[in-house]
């Protein structure tokens, strides 16, 4: 073994720079800083070379102080896991010692306490012995405590003072125990005592237990008992604060893992703490809006985790190395995330959440603060997603559904607070304080937790068996054209363009089955609506590297295996989707909501695939079908659920109008027509696996059926109320998807042919009709229905793509739509269900109403004067529009050329039900001619048609002008009055306006106000009185003894 | 009032936890192998009478370390948090502080010398008979207690007195080191002959340590009592 | 029955501990606080040393009063010795530092309460 590099230099040369610093910078000050950052960069080197060794093989080394072997001296351990716990502090202590180098410059005696606080926790990792522990305990304590002093006002002093009560309380507990411990044990020495365990039993023993075990555990803070954490995390210089919340915590928490073993009987507790901490903290991050203090909330919540995870999984008798994998995952995830906040939080120097909106001019920062939040919360490529993903498998297999829930909970609460910050910086109001700017070199540190926290999630995705490149190629290509994204938008969405076509080229082979028809809707849809948008001239910052991560994030769902990698591709999805549509302008109350509801349909679904591994113990997507009963059943509805979330079901559907109408408008025609597909893949996969099992799997699928339909009703019912023309085709996309759901539900071949066919069709006519309402608002700049009109002498392709559309959505003949409500109607009598069909039929209707005022009111009628010089749309948004009115033509005139590749498909997996004879498709209850049927609606058409075109050349006609109408002397109120088709169903929501009261958006907000007062009441123990959080802090002890002192 | 219940409840239940133990304890009556060790091998291994030093410096010289560490970086805390706080705007006014009595200042004068003596001649002699560093470093200490006790408005060489703490414990780094590379690992105090036992100078470099640890912590005793005097 | 001297010194140290505890939480004035910290801290101590007691053992000092042959016999344990040694300094700068803090917090604030270190809370 290497001198230079021998464990033990750690604490060598950090107490001797220590002592020495002082007396150096009497020197000069650069000689003490040279000085101070040889020794960090030594620090951190010396863990990193050991951890390549011993990851090598090489065995793990010991160190014996004063040359007697243990136990009758102390020693010390280098191994792996300790290799990885110091090199992470060392680092995090580095880059902090970087970041803090103005502050300490001032202050040789600062950078001593930096060094040593950092050796202090190098020793709390590395030593055998446990009253050694105590001392590397009461080191970095005390060094924390000087640092605390840099900040040298009131509030900061108050909570240094509050942490060094509570601190050195826990460590006093943790004092009394270790040596009661030596005296039932007869030695110190860690490994012997582990040997001994049994001998600390009796009430003296439990007394021990529990003095260490309080002692240890309130130094992670747990709740209640942290408020003084929190105090610290607020008021402390953010270097501090970053190395207290990261550095600290890491030596607590290895400390605490050295004692388990010594622990046994309170490791039930211990978990529970760590798990309902995560849970409180985050409940309690709600509300909160200091930004140090809220980051204060998460990291308490990220250690409870690492507690929480690290315990439970070893009373489940894991595989060690997975064990370590998901710990060190959590930790390293919090540790880069946690401390890179800190510091940007301390180079912003905002401490309101709200004053950080003018991060959005600064594009590095938002991005880097974007990345460092989605570590946090857990989403992939970082490596925290990858380990949360394992926790949840492993707890699935343990059978802890229970615990499942909480962390999945927990997580969402956590993504709420954080992305509500994350909002601030998007949309906050202009005119909060301007930013100080920030030293640029300071931020470095940061730029560097970002760039490891790629890294590590890269290699956690390797580790995990994926192919990491492929995997995260959606996230890494977006990267890439981050860097481009100074380019003209145009040029940019070429390069998008290209990037998808040779991507779905690429993976078109590999994609069959019900793959393969998704992947053309999907990819194929997607590049279409894609073209759309050359029609606008600006350069879009930001939207065309997010619309690659999307397309390509749909192409990797459709390719998955796995239920990880279905997962990742979701995630993607989700997170680049919201943030295409905060690009929107007026989003800002809606992309919160679509976020949390986003992420809460990822969250269920996660919930379901745990559970699904949990059942068959693989990962795979194909064998989510191996699920037994009853377990499918809650897999089932967990599945649906995420699902149904994503396609807004009535109920869950609170989130889709702002999110559907306030994004950009070529976006939202691929949110609708594309994106909310990927949701209906899943729910068919879904359905595939899990629906047809017989048992509590068929309530779940009646449910969902009747779901479906009230959606499609409720959907139609609010579409018809609307005067906004992209809300009106948002609620119209809700009741659309609503007949696909319960045509899966219904589980038989005709259905699923239906919804299949029904999805192409929505695919179809949703793009059409968004895109042209694309170009109404592009041109006239209003999206109120009231405020257009007349415009199809204007926009005559327009008008066509419209009047296309709204025949391709309503179910009469001779459009596509008929094929499809044929189908379901067909469907749902077969199967039985009578009053389906019938709500199916009366929502059809409705739907009708809508869509005759959508194409009366902005093309025919009154043309406003404003409006006189309006041009056609652009041809970047008609060329898509155009190809689709091909394709709904096409698939009117020949409908076997849809419904018969999608029947055979669907054959796949269950019994045909569809037989041809030429173009007549024929079922158990009747028969369709397409083809015939087509020519003679367009014969009745034409004929009337020509006629009157015929008159008009003899008769005399005057046109009327737009102008020669006579109001009575009535002045109307309001100027919108005089739009006859303001309020067109009026006297419809009379009768009706009761039903469409927002009672999902009541309920919803029920549930958060009542999360919010909770998170309130609950905060409330933090009253700020040290003396009280001691009190808290002697509690744990009182209540750890008495919870375990009536088991034994 | 609600907290005092709370207060009440929470001390009776850790009263409850020290009566279950300390009703169910049980003295020692022999020693611990561990200890047994130190005490049938201790003289022979390290060459020290007072096994407890020899436990100190040598067996635990980690923990030794660590708590000079733990010195240091309080009276560092302290340095940073009371150093020239009077020249703050914030501070009240320096009242100055008025000298003790004749018969006070003379008695000091007298004892002053023989504290320090005293101090020396405990972490000097800390291997054989009770006491050592830490002890001998507290009496010297004491000793500018008394001074300041005497003459409140007597200053400290900060020069000195700064690089007597650095330099000390530096130096304990350093005998450390010697431990390394020419005996059996980082504190071993045997690079030095063990000499008699029972002499002064034997023990290996246990006195040479408890030397510097009685240097560092009476320096630093002695800045942090002036800290709170007030410079 | 008797009661050893072990067993009372560590009843005594435990209800040190017990009483400075009890300042530690109901004592307002943060210097008080820290007398109650000082009490649950020597409480420590004597418990230590008493756990370290071997009933009718001496110091652990092998000269003229203890015959090296048996003096495994004849001493006390000497670990709880060294430790409470080092604990008590670590008690002496942990005392320090907290009275440093107290002192900036009065010259800060002009109050000695605890009850008025309240600013973060929540």
């Amino acid at each position: 073994m290497n001198q230079f590099w021998d464990p033990i230099n750690l604490v060598i040369v950090a107490l001797a720079a220590g002592f020495l610093l002082p007396l150096v910078a009497r020197i000069g000050k650069e000689v003490a800083r040279s000085l101070f950052y040889l020794v960090i960069l030594y620090q951190a080197l010396l863990p990193l070379v050991w951890l390549g060794w011993l990851s090598d093989g090489a065995p793990p080394a010991e160190v014996f102080t004063a040359g007697i072997a243990p136990p009758f001296a102390i020693n010390l351990l280098m191994g792996l896991h300790e290799a990885f716990f110091v090199a992470s502090v060392n680092l995090i202590g580095l880059l902090g010692g970087w970041y803090l180098r103005e502050r300490l410059l001032d202050s040789p005696v600062g950078m001593s306490l930096f060094v040593v606080l950092t050796m202090g926790v190098d020793g709390i990792v590395m030593t055998r012995d446990l009253f050694n522990l105590f001392i590397f305990i009461e080191i970095s304590g005390i060094a924390t405590y000087g640092l605390l002093a840099l900040e040298d006002n009131g509030k900061s002093l108050a909570a240094g003072f509050k942490y060094i009560i509570a601190t050195t309380l826990a460590s006093s507990f943790f004092l009394v125990g270790v040596l009661v411990m030596y005296h039932l044990t007869g030695t110190l020495n860690l490994d012997q005592m582990y040997g001994a365990a049994s001998s600390i039993s009796g009430p003296v023993g439990i007394a021990a237990m529990t003095l260490v075990a309080a002692g240890l555990v309130i130094e992670l803070k747990p709740y209640p008992a942290n408020g003084w954490g929190l105090d610290v995390y607020e008021t402390s210089n953010p270097g501090v604060a970053a190395m207290i919340s990261v550095g600290v915590s890491a030596g607590a928490l290895f400390a605490l893992y050295k004692a388990l073993p010594l622990l046994v009987p309170f490791h039930t507790a211990l978990a529970a703490v760590g798990g309902a901490t995560f849970l409180v903290s985050n409940l309690m991050g709600l509300q909160q809006n200091h930004a140090r203090r809220l980051l204060g909330y998460s990291s308490i919540g990220q250690m409870g985790l690492v507690l929480f995870a690290l315990i439970a999984l070893g009373q489940l008798d894991g595989d060690p190395e997975k064990i370590a994998f998901i710990v060190a995952g959590l930790f390293l995830n919090h540790l880069l995330a946690k401390s890179g906040l800190f510091w940007l939080a301390g180079s912003v120097g905002r401490d309101k959440l709200k004053d950080w909106a003018n991060l959005r001019d600064h594009p590095t920062l938002l991005l880097t603060f974007g990345f460092l939040l989605a570590a946090l919360i857990g989403l992939p490529p970082f490596p925290g997603f990858w380990a949360k993903w394992e926790l949840l498998m492993a707890l699935a297999a343990g059978d802890m559904p229970f615990w499942i829930a909480v962390v999945l909970i927990g997580s969402l609460l956590e993504a709420v607070y954080l992305f509500r910050w994350f909002g601030h910086c998007l949309h906050g109001e202009e005119g909060t304080p301007v930013l100080r700017e920030p030293v640029t070199t300071s931020l470095y540190p940061v730029y560097l937790c970002v760039v490891g926290l790629f890294a590590a999630g890269h290699w956690a995705a390797d580790h995990l068996g994926l192919d990491a490149t492929w995997t995260l190629l959606p996230v890494y290509i977006a990267l890439a054209l981050t860097l481009l994204d100074w380019l003209p938008g145009r040029i940019k969405a070429i390069v998008v363009l290209i990037i998808a076509s040779v991507y779905a080229w690429h993976i078109a082979p590999g994609l069959e089955g019900l793959q393969g028809l998704f992947g053309l809707m999907l990819l194929g849809g997607g590049i279409l609506l894609t073209i759309a948008s050359f029609y606008r001239e600006d350069h879009r910052v930001g939207y065309f590297p997010l619309l690659a991560m999307l397309l390509l994030s749909m192409g990797a769902l459709l390719e998955a295996d796995s239920g990880l990698q279905f997962f990742v591709a979701w995630e993607f999805i989700t997170v680049a989707s919201y943030l295409l549509v905060a690009l929107g302008k007026d989003s800002k109350p809606h992309t919160l909501i679509y976020l949390i509801f986003s992420l809460g349909s990822a969250y269920l679904i996660l919930g379901g695939l745990a559970l699904a591994y949990g059942n068959t113990g693989s990962g795979g997507l194909a064998d989510l079908s191996l699920v037994t009963n009853p377990m499918s059943a809650w897999v089932l509805g967990l599945l649906a659920a995420g699902f149904l979330v994503k396609t807004g079901a009535l109920g869950l559907h609170v989130w889709l109008p702002g999110a559907y109408s306030e994004a950009p408008d070529d976006f939202s025609a691929l949110l609708s027509a594309v994106v909310g597909k990927a949701a209906v893949f899943g729910l068919l996969l879904a359905a595939l696996s899990l629906g047809l099992k017989g048992g509590a799997n068929h309530w779940v699928m009646v449910a969902l059926g009747w779901l479906g339909l009230l959606t499609a009703l409720w959907g139609a019912l609010m579409a018809l109320f609307q005067e906004d023309m992209k809300r009106l085709l948002a609620y119209s996309s809700m009741g659309q998807v609503g007949y696909v759901v319960t045509a899966i539900a219904t589980a038989d071949h005709l259905g699923w042919t239906a919804a299949a066919y029904l999805a192409v069709n929505h695919l179809l006519f949703k793009g059409l009709l968004f895109l042209a309402v694309a170009g109404v608002i592009l041109r006239t700049g209003t999206r109120l229905m009231y405020r257009t009109g007349g415009l199809i002498q204007n926009m005559p392709i327009t008008f066509t793509a419209a009047l296309i559309g709204i025949f391709a959505i309503s179910g009469v003949p001779p459009m596509t739509g008929f094929g499809g409500k044929w189908l379901l109607l067909n469907a749902l009598i077969e199967k039985g269900w009578y009053w389906q069909a019938g709500l199916a039929f009366f929502a059809s209707a409705v739907a009708f109403l809508y869509l005759f005022r959508l194409i009366h009111t902005i093309f025919l009628g009154q043309r406003k004067r404003e409006h006189k010089d309006l041009k056609e749309a652009p041809w970047a948004l008609l060329i898509p529009q155009l190809v689709l009115i091909g394709m709904i033509v096409a698939f009117s005139a020949y409908p076997l050329w849809l419904i018969q590749p999608l029947a055979d498909l669907m054959a796949n997996f269950l019994p045909q039900t569809i037989t041809w004879e030429g173009t007549v498709m024929k079922t158990h209850l009747g028969y369709w001619d397409g083809f015939m049927v087509i020519n003679i609606v367009g014969a009745l058409f034409l004929l009337p048609f020509l006629l009157l075109l015929y008159l008009s050349r003899f008769m005399h006609i005057q046109k009327v002008k737009q102008f020669n109408i006579v109001f009575a002397a009535e002045r109307p109120e309001t100027p919108e009055t005089t739009h006859y088709a303001y309020g067109f169903y009026r006297f419809y929501e009379r009768a009706l306006g009761d039903l469409v009261k927002p009672r999902a958006t009541a309920f919803w907000n029920g549930v958060s106000e009542w999360s919010h007062t909770l998170g309130g009441t609950l905060r409330g123990l933090y009253t700020g009185n040290g003396q009280t959080y001691a009190l808290y802090v002697v509690m744990y002890l009182a209540v750890l003894y008495l919870s375990i002192r009536g088991t034994i | 009032m609600a907290k005092r219940l709370f207060i009440f409840l929470t001390l009776l239940a850790v009263a409850a936890m020290f009566f279950d133990f300390a009703s169910h304890f049980r003295p020692a009556d022999k020693l611990s192998p561990l200890a047994e060790h130190y005490v049938a091998e201790g003289p022979q291994e390290l060459g020290a009478a007072n096994l407890v030093t020899a436990v100190v410096v040598t067996y635990r010289g980690l923990d030794t370390l660590g708590e000079v560490t733990v010195l240091f970086l309080s009276a560092a805390g302290v340095g940073l948090l009371l150093a020239g706080r009077r020249k703050r705007e914030d501070a009240e006014p320096q009242e100055d502080l008025h000298p003790s009595s004749e018969l006070v200042q003379t008695a000091v004068q007298f004892l002053l010398p023989i504290a320090m003596l005293f101090g020396v001649y405990i972490f000097v002699n800390g291997h054989l008979t009770p006491g050592g560093g830490f002890q001998g470093g507290a009496v010297i200490a004491s000793g500018t207690l008394l001074l300041f006790l005497a003459l409140p408005n007597a200053k400290l060489h900060h020069g000195i007195m700064g690089e007597l703490e650095s330099f000390s414990g530096f130096g304990y780094v350093l005998v450390g080191l010697l431990g390394i590379f020419l005996a059996g690992g980082f504190l071993d105090n045997r690079f030095l002959p063990l000499g008699d036992f029972g002499r002064l100078l034997s023990a290996g470099a246990m006195p040479l340590i408890y030397v510097l640890i009685g240097l560092k912590v009476g320096t630093e005793l002695s800045v942090v009592l002036e800290r709170f005097k007030g410079e | 029955m008797t009661i050893s001297v072990a067993t009372l010194a560590l009843g005594t140290g435990l209800l040190l501990m017990l009483i400075g505890l009890w300042g530690l939480l109901a004592q307002r004035n943060l210097i008080r606080l820290i007398l109650g910290f000082s009490l649950l801290d020597t409480g420590i101590h004597i418990v230590m040393v008493s756990i370290g007691y071997v009933t009718g053992g001496t110091a652990p000092i092998i000269d003229a009063a203890v015959d090296p042959a048996q003096a495994v016999h004849t001493v006390v344990d000497p670990i709880p010795s060294a430790l409470v040694l080092t604990a008590i300094v670590i008690g002496l700068g942990i005392t320090a530092v907290m009275l440093s803090f107290a002192i900036r917090i009065h010259d800060r604030k002009k109050t000695l309460s605890i009850e008025d270190c309240t600013e973060s809370k929540g």
